[in-house]
């Protein structure tokens, strides 16, 4: 027998939609019965749409060029591929976040010391990696990770150098990007605060 | 049928690309989680790579006895627990609130629950224990059952935190209706 007490334990689970079987039916049946039920649920439901339309940032693929860093790091030393001499896209693009947001947090500061030293993760680069870097570009030096990772994906752009002692980076199109578009973009925008093209 | 199975068994075997499939496909949900739990986003971001971490290492031990969704966030709910012991902060677990006798205007509670800014401080008073099990109710719509694998307790606890949840998240709700918080 379910008592008022289960209902009520029963309705977020209702407005869910993850209940089944007899409680779904039971609940379905009590909440069909009484308004005050019908309200509740109905604020549940609210609260539950609410929730999930808050737009959330997470690390993305700078949080998985970390990851794969440091599994890169733990593989077995046998199983590690020969050391490129070219700095990888995605081991750049994360030096690039680190420079980003810097004094912002300690996460990546602790996370990307040793970058440019990092082996090169078998199976996993981005699509750039490799690619001949037309742009030579300065970020301004507050620019926060979401505004420049918002940038690189607008522009259809990769990192694959970088950063210099200067603090300059080479960007290259990725595949169906072609030059002039990536620079048109990159020119407009404010957190790029010089563009050179590479020769 | 469990969509992320076949995946973290090619990770069980050392595959990086389904590690790195595995990441793009659960990273934003867990992060959410943890960041429910933790309210900072660089500490989450670590806790975050941990959690991807100990997959890594450990992909080869999951059973299959419960969805890797599920074990995912299983690891990201010892992990935030595990930074709560570090730092001393000690949540009673499964204390029953205080017994409040007016309940809240349900009609309040509808307007309110579709403001944001009003859900997310309310959220946000809530013990962890009470967050992580609405979090994991509302965010990732499971089942009592799943959250009670993630959080490692009984059923009927999973349904007492939803409820005395939900009950104060109505009252923190429409007491900001009330007192005309704007949102």
């Amino acid at each position: 027998m379910t008592t008022r007490d289960d209902i009520h334990e029963l309705l977020p689970f209702l407005a869910n939609d993850t209940l089944e079987g007899e409680e779904r039916r039971a609940a379905e049946a009590a909440v069909a019965e009484d308004p005050e039920l019908q309200t509740e649920l109905a604020a549940l439901r609210a609260v539950r749409e609410t929730m999930r339309a808050e737009d959330a940032y997470s690390p993305g693929e700078m949080g998985l060029a970390r990851l794969m860093r440091d599994v890169e790091a733990e593989a077995p030393q046998a199983a590690a591929p020969p050391r490129s001499g070219r700095v990888l896209a995605w081991q750049a693009a994360a030096a690039v976040l680190l420079v980003a947001v810097i004094g912002q947090g300690a996460f990546l500061m602790r996370g990307g010391g040793d970058m440019a030293e990092a082996p090169q993760p078998e199976g996993y680069s981005l699509a750039g990696a490799g690619a001949e870097a037309p742009f030579t570009v300065a970020i301004a030096p507050d620019t926060p990770e979401r505004a420049l990772r918002a940038l690189l994906l607008e522009a259809g752009v990769e990192v694959t150098g970088g950063p210099s002692a200067l603090g300059l980076y080479q960007l290259a199109p990725v595949e169906g990007v072609t030059p002039d578009e990536a620079r048109g973009i990159l020119e407009a925008s404010d957190i790029v605060e010089d563009l050179t093209l590479n020769q | 049928m469990d969509p992320h199975a076949q995946t973290l068994s090619q990770v069980a075997h050392g595959d990086k690309k389904a590690l790195a499939a595995l990441y793009r496909a659960l990273e934003k949900p867990v992060y959410r989680f943890i960041h429910s739990r933790l309210n900072d986003p660089f500490e989450s971001s670590d806790v975050l790579h941990d959690v991807f971490m100990e997959v890594w290492r450990s992909a080869a031990r999951f059973e299959g006895r419960s969805k890797v969704q599920t074990w995912i966030f299983g690891i990201a709910y010892r992990k935030v627990i595990d930074l709560h012991r570090k730092r001393g902060r000690q949540d009673v677990t499964d204390d029953i609130p205080e017994q409040v006798d007016d309940s809240p205007d349900a009609e309040t509670c509808v307007a309110a629950g579709q403001e944001a800014e009003h859900v997310r401080h309310c959220l946000e008073t809530l013990k962890d224990d009470h967050r992580t099990a609405i979090s994991l109710a509302f965010y990732e719509d499971m089942t009592y059952a799943e959250i009670a694998e993630v959080a490692g307790v009984p059923e009927g606890t999973v349904k007492t935190r939803v409820f005395h949840a939900k009950k104060l998240l109505m009252r923190c709700l429409s007491g900001r209706i009330e007192r005309r918080v704007p949102a």
